[in-house]
């Protein structure tokens, strides 16, 4: 038998399933749980004294099936039935402990060669077939030495009833399948008798609970659609629960299909809102289309509407009926504002937080108190953006919204400072556009421009992720006064401003109004990047050809070529990027375009393009080039101007493509440390920053202590991304360990200005929205990746790389591509007319239960809370009892419930 | 993680900024606070968790991927290296070499100034707190506590409180930090060789063989087959039974055939003579165990500690309490262990406190009873397979015999009866001499009763 020792079982644990198994068993068996001799170390003194040592059942058992074996080798044939019957029955009957392989099955296994000549040597017929199942139940013990004798005999045996043989042996089949199929592939023979076995095998799986196995099998046949044929009400969940989660690990085209299928498996059981985030995953736009049609309940429409619009997918509804205008209301995040605020009121977090409520400037160490020179611009500038991002969407606070308009903010600041300035309105008054028109209103008249530019990118902020009929962004800002304003910075206001009220809303309209921006010549670089960059988030993921070809023929135009090198640049390529979000393959004809572009900047261009397109898919081939980018030491001379950023480009890439999927989210961070090591000053200045992008909004204490350790670094730049990566990764959170070191840190570069703004503004990211915020793009428990907002965390990362020449500069303005991205981190649950209800939930840690036996807990040391509560990453919520049933599957975000029709209150 | 290839850029930056304000060293956050072990970086390094932990391709998958990635890894550092050994060849070769032995000379009389700076002989306390930066409390092992100053060479990320640390013999200022701090008691436990004996010496005893693998090994080796059926593997084991039934020989071959770390103790050697000793030893060996897992720790003679707890008035009787109570806690505590399995064995079970043996602490208990006829064949065999025995003896007139023998008393009947050959200058063994061998041994085991008194 198997007696290769302890040392290979444990090597092969990963090789294969059942072979393992079997093999164990043997290995195990050898030490004698079954009365063997005390001395069977060797495989040779086994045979030789196993007849001595039998205990007596056991010797019995013995010789009658040598006996059976011996009966079968003699001529007379009436006796082969009954032997083989009386073989069979031993073998079903046998039960055995766990370590052990069944005792006839030990016995007979030295016949095994016997039995297998005599079933070459026996004419046709049923004794024969009788006789081949027997042998592939037997062939299960060679397992080890490659005969697939299992599969063999048992195709020889077409039978009947295969689960009577037990699980173990089901499952020693389906491995040898796998294996066989393989095989035959490679050397193109037929397979449809394998498939047919397949078949038979897969229902027996799923009715023992062995849906992975089932699984498992019909992907390595290559016949996962016929999964739908065999699942019913009681297995579809598990099955794709499993399914799902494989798909992040498969490679093109299975991960489509695995989600196609799980897809129709789900929409067969009427669960449209599972089926719906897996259409949004496919980022199939028809299917979310038919999906939504599809659904006739007008609640569970309803309730399908808030996950297209948590998405920012724009889809028309006619407005017919009143529930029409409920839905189309929720396809537009109309009500968004109204059930934050109400959040808000339950937290009892209205109250307009000052900054000196963040900063908590009495808790830095007492040196320095004093020492800092309290009214320069920039400090004001740090406390505008901080209020705005600590006040953001409840439309009050203590310094913008003020009642005397000499007294706002405004006038304290200088400059560029003052658009930054106006523009934090726009986040206080977020989602809430009609209260927030008439506020903004008087700012455009004023006539200091940077006021003005502030005030339409404040229109344009506010208006980010909600939908009004009247269209006031596109109205406002579309009109060509603004867009061809003799000032450059209003002209970037506006041209912002659209770009993040219509993310990710594909709407032709704003075409007109950007493209001839783009290719015109005679505007500066940083405002036809600008338009690039707000046409990517508009159409983003959608490799919309027009912005493509418009953008490409930018970067070829000769006239633009002196213009190539400017620092705005890097938004023209990340535009083009954002237009291939996630879609993988299709970027490649871009790839080939930018090769015959012979300027430096065509190579990094090529990267984001790339890094985009595979955003979250955790493809490792991808990292692995961007890794070898990475490889080079550059030496730093200006004729190689692009090469660094090159670099840059790619560890971003890094954490953008590994951050969809969760081991190689924790894997990459490993990597990190390594080109932090090595890596030559561009690559570690963009280190922290994939750090933050891999984890938004998701305090884990090992990345914010490494990110803390980097934030003292020598070279400033890398401490200064490595701040505001700490503030990303806090984002909304209140985590109260980095609002510590942020302190520290705030005392730590007292006198030096740019770290201690920069400092500021992580300050106001931890305590974003007073905690209610997040950033992170996933969403509806981690699985579906919002396009829209990375491509705003890419835009405010991207800008960080060079954050002297940006953010710490005059462009600070450039931070406001985060309202892209923020978005509650709430429960809300609502009856079927969007009235808000108040029910008890258990808001707990989300445990993975894919593939565990039983019922397990969805959710691990829970708390009871009542509607409204905010959701921490990684936390998941479910409903206390049974009153009501939730039409969505997972409890995030706006969730309509209803009355469950079999709910008895007396029972409680 | 300074880049070393960062430093002559930095020296030039540095240069150019000298007169600008330049921040002071970076604070030492974590100084003088207690570790949480498997924090901070090193959790960082570690390799995240693959679930599920059943056989599925699921599994397997992400178990690739964790593979794809350190290979990823692997060729980046492997890729560096090689240009960083690449770049120093090209420098070393344009400027001089001496500048090599160089600072190779200097390193050295560097290092030699810190050892005088360091002082000989040099006294190990332990570091009660830290004050701020460079000062701390620290509690000399013969009593009094000093305010002393930490000398700025001492890596300072490897102070925290409870830390063994050199002393200065005249200033008494800390020069170092022992880094291992684990009783040398316990090192001592880790079993280095494993013992000759395997199953094979073992006769009969296959249901306890199978108990005990069931619930030792197969959880350390297999967990998934728990999983899948959704069942938590037992977490130790007590072996039980009358004296020489083969509890202790069962435990070395459990030694012998695993790959696991096994620590062996001896429940008397966890009663020590200062108050805290022995509950602090329970707690180092279970934290080696932890350190090393997957391991065994096999605790003989548990009743040395472990028996029922009751009122005593007698000091060293309550530390032997507080011991146990300490084994309790690391049994099925508040912390988890992990995989740790626990062996122990005893023969009076009955005296044990019911709180070490209730099930999540013990989840077996496997009794070792006398061995019969069979059993007792394969004992006789077993011990008599290497000796030269003459053509009379027949093993089997004491096997028949209704005698109460252990395995250890069958082992004795052979050797004895071995030396009485010896004794009479023989080489074969006869039936004689068992015979003879049979009543000596079993009269001594009877207390000097003679059995055929009340014949």
């Amino acid at each position: 038998m198997a007696q290769d020792s302890d040392l290979s079982k444990a090597a092969d644990k990963g090789k294969g399933k059942a072979v393992d198994n079997a093999r164990k068993a043997d290995d195990v068996q050898k030490s004698g749980e079954d009365g063997q001799p005390a001395a069977n170390g060797k495989k040779a003194d086994e045979k030789a004294d196993s007849s001595e040592d039998l205990s007596e059942e056991d010797q019995q058992l013995k010789n009658e099936l040598d006996m059976l074996v011996e009966r079968l080798t003699e001529s007379d044939e009436s006796l082969y039935k009954p032997a083989l019957e009386a073989m069979k029955n031993f073998i079903k009957t046998s039960t055995s402990s766990m370590t052990a392989v069944p005792k006839p099955l030990k016995f007979l296994r030295p016949h095994y060669e016997t039995l297998t000549k005599l079933y070459d040597d026996w004419p046709l017929g049923d004794h024969k077939t009788s006789l081949a199942d027997v042998l592939s139940v037997i062939g299960m013990t060679f397992s080890d030495e490659d005969r697939q004798d299992t599969l063999k005999y048992r195709l020889l045996a077409p039978t009947q009833d295969i689960s009577s043989w037990g699980h173990e042996y089901v499952r020693h089949l389906a491995l040898e399948i796998g294996e066989v199929y393989g095989k035959r592939i490679a050397a193109d023979e037929s397979t449809a008798e394998l498939v047919d076995l397949a078949l038979v095998l897969v229902p027996q799986f799923l009715k023992s609970n062995a849906e992975a196995d089932a699984v498992d099998l019909m992907s390595e046949l290559e016949i996962i659609e016929e999964l739908p044929k065999f699942v019913d009400a009681d297995t579809y969940a598990r099955v794709c629960l499993y399914m799902v989660s494989m798909v992040n690990l498969l490679t093109y085209p299975d991960n489509e299909q695995f989600l196609r299928v799980a897809h129709d498996i789900y929409k067969t059981y009427k669960q449209y809102t599972q089926a719906m985030v897996l259409s949004i995953r496919l980022n199939d736009m028809d299917l979310v289309y038919n999906d939504f049609n599809d659904a006739t309940d007008p609640a569970v429409k309803k309730q399908l509407a808030f996950l297209i619009a948590r998405q920012r997918i724009w889809l028309e509804h006619p407005r017919d009926t009143p529930d029409d205008d409920e839905i189309m209301d929720s396809l537009a995040n109309i009500r968004l504002p109204e059930h934050f605020k109400s959040l808000g009121k339950e937290l009892n977090i209205l109250e307009p937080k000052t900054t000196e409520d963040i900063y908590k400037s009495h808790l830095e160490s007492s040196r320095v108190a004093g020492m800092t020179n309290f009214d320069s611009a920039r400090h004001n500038l740090a406390a505008a953006f901080v209020n705005g991002f600590v006040n953001a969407g409840f439309g009050n606070d203590k310094m913008m919204l003020v009642e005397k308009d000499k007294e706002s903010w405004v006038w304290k600041t200088k400059d560029e400072g003052m658009m930054s300035t106006v523009a934090s309105m726009g986040i206080l008054l977020q989602w809430d556009v009609e209260n927030a028109l008439d506020q903004i209103d008087k700012y455009t008249y004023l006539e200091e421009e940077p006021i003005q530019a502030g005030a339409y990118l404040a229109i344009g902020i506010m208006n980010a992720g909600v939908r009004l009929d009247s269209e006031p962004a596109l109205a406002l800002l579309g009109d060509s006064d603004k867009l061809n304003h003799k000032n450059p910075l209003i002209r970037v206001a506006s041209i912002m401003g659209l770009g993040l009220s219509y993310a990710g809303s594909n709407k032709e309209e704003i075409l007109q109004h950007l493209l001839p921006i783009i290719t015109d010549t005679t505007q500066e670089m940083r405002v036809s990047a600008m338009a690039a960059l707000s046409c990517g988030l508009v159409f983003v993921g959608s490799s919309n050809p027009e912005v493509s070809e418009a953008i490409i023929t930018t970067l070829l135009d000769e006239d633009r070529r002196g213009q190539l090198t400017d620092k705005w640049t890097r938004f023209l390529a990340l535009g083009l990027g954002l237009l291939f979000f996630g879609r993988q393959e299709e970027v490649d004809v871009i790839l080939e375009t930018l090769k015959a572009v012979e300027h430096p900047m065509a190579k990094p261009t090529a990267v984001l393009a790339e890094i985009c397109a595979w955003a979250g898919t955790g493809a490792v081939l991808k990292i692995q080039e961007l890794l070898h980018i990475c490889n080079e030491h550059m030496e730093e001379s200006d004729e190689k101007k692009g090469d660094e950023l090159l670099q840059s480009y790619a560890v971003l890439g890094i954490g953008l493509i590994a951050m969809g999927e969760d081991v190689g989210q924790e894997m990459v961070l490993r990597q990190f440390g390594h080109l932090m090591h090595y890596g030559e000053a561009n690559i570690r200045r963009a280190v922290p920053l994939a750090m933050g992008l891999v984890s938004p909004s998701n305090p884990q204490m090992k990345v914010y202590d490494t990110l803390s350790r980097y934030s003292h670094d020598n070279d400033n730049e890398v401490a200064l991304n490595a701040i505001f990566a700490m503030g990303l990764l806090g984002a909304g959170t209140n985590n109260a360990r980095l609002a510590q070191l942020l302190r520290q840190l705030a005392s730590y570069y007292h006198r030096d200005q740019e770290s201690l703004f920069m400092v500021r503004i992580a300050q106001g990211l931890l305590h974003m929205g007073k905690g209610t915020l997040s950033l992170s793009p996933f969403h509806t428990d981690r699985q579906i990746l919002s396009r829209v907002s990375a491509a705003g965390l890419m835009a405010v990362l991207v800008a960080m790389i060079d954050a002297k020449s940006f953010i710490t500069s005059d462009s600070h303005y450039l931070l406001y591509f985060l309202v892209t991205a923020m978005h509650p981190r709430f429960l809300v649950t609502l009856d079927e007319n969007l009235k808000p209800l108040t029910v008890n939930v258990r808001v707990g840690q989300a445990v993975d239960v894919v593939g565990q036996a039983g019922r397990p807990k969805t959710i691990t040391g829970w708390q009871t809370q009542s509607t409204p509560v905010l959701l921490a990453y990684g936390e998941r919520a479910e409903l206390e009892d049974e009153e009501y049933i939730s039409l969505s599957n997972t409890l995030e975000g706006l969730v309509i419930l209803r009355k469950n029709p079999d709910w008895d209150s007396g029972k409680q | 993680m300074g880049g070393g290839g960062q430093d002559g850029k930095d020296d030039k930056d540095k240069k150019k900024e000298k007169p600008k304000y330049e921040p002071p060293p970076r604070p030492t956050t974590r100084i003088g606070r207690k570790k949480k072990r498997a924090g901070g970086t090193s959790a960082a390094a570690k390799l995240p968790a693959v679930y599920p932990t059943s056989r599925c391709k699921l599994r397997l998958l992400r178990m690739q991927r964790i593979h794809d990635h350190l290979l990823l890894e692997e060729e980046y550092v492997e890729n560096q290296e090689r240009l960083r050994k690449a770049k120093a060849v090209k420098d070393s070769t344009a400027p001089t070499s001496e500048l090599d032995v160089n600072s190779s000379d200097r390193m050295a009389d560097e290092r030699g100034r810190v050892d005088d700076m360091r002082g000989s002989p040099m006294g190990v306390g332990t570091l009660e707190e830290m004050i701020d930066d460079d000062h701390a409390i620290v509690s000399s092992t013969t009593g009094p506590e000093y305010y002393v100053s930490i000398m700025s060479f001492v890596d300072k990320d490897l102070l925290e409180p409870g830390a063994s640390v050199l002393l200065h013999h005249k200033s008494v200022s800390i020069v170092g930090v022992l880094t291992d701090d684990t009783d040398p008691l316990v090192s001592v436990m880790k079993l280095d060789k494993a013992p000759t004996e395997s199953y094979a010496d073992i006769g009969g005893l296959e249901q306890q063989i199978q108990e005990v693998r069931e619930s030792v090994e197969l959880p350390l080796l297999h967990p998934e087959l728990y999983e899948e059926m959704g069942i938590k593997p037992p977490k130790g084991v007590i072996l039980y039974g009358a004296p020489g039934t083969g509890k202790t020989l069962l435990a070395k071959a459990v030694a012998n055939q695993t790959s696991a770390t096994f620590l062996r103790i001896v429940g008397s050697e966890l009663i020590q003579k200062y108050l805290g000793d022995g509950p602090r030893l329970v707690r180092q060996l279970f934290q080696v165990a932890a350190e090393n897992a997957p391991s065994i720790v096999f605790i003989d003679e548990i009743d040395a500690i472990g028996t029922k707890r009751y009122d005593s008035t007698s000091g060293g009787e309550r530390e032997v309490q507080r011991t146990m109570l300490e084994l309790l806690n690391q049994l099925d505590g508040f912390d988890d262990r992990g995989d740790v399995k626990v062996i122990m064995a005893t023969n009076k079970i009955e005296t044990l406190d019911p709180a070490l043996i209730r099930p999540g602490r013990i989840d077996r208990k496997i009794l070792f009873e006398n061995p019969d006829q069979n059993t007792k064949r394969k004992i006789f065999t077993l011990h008599t397979s290497k000796m030269s025995l003459n053509t009379d003896v027949d093993l089997e007139e004491f096997i028949a015999q209704k005698d109460d023998l252990s395995g250890a008393d069958i082992k004795a009947i052979c050797s004895e009866a071995g030396l009485m050959a010896l004794r009479e200058r023989r080489m074969r063994v006869q039936m004689a001499d068992f015979r003879a061998a049979r009543e000596r041994v079993l009269r001594t085991k009877q207390e000097g009763e003679p059995e055929g008194l009340y014949l």
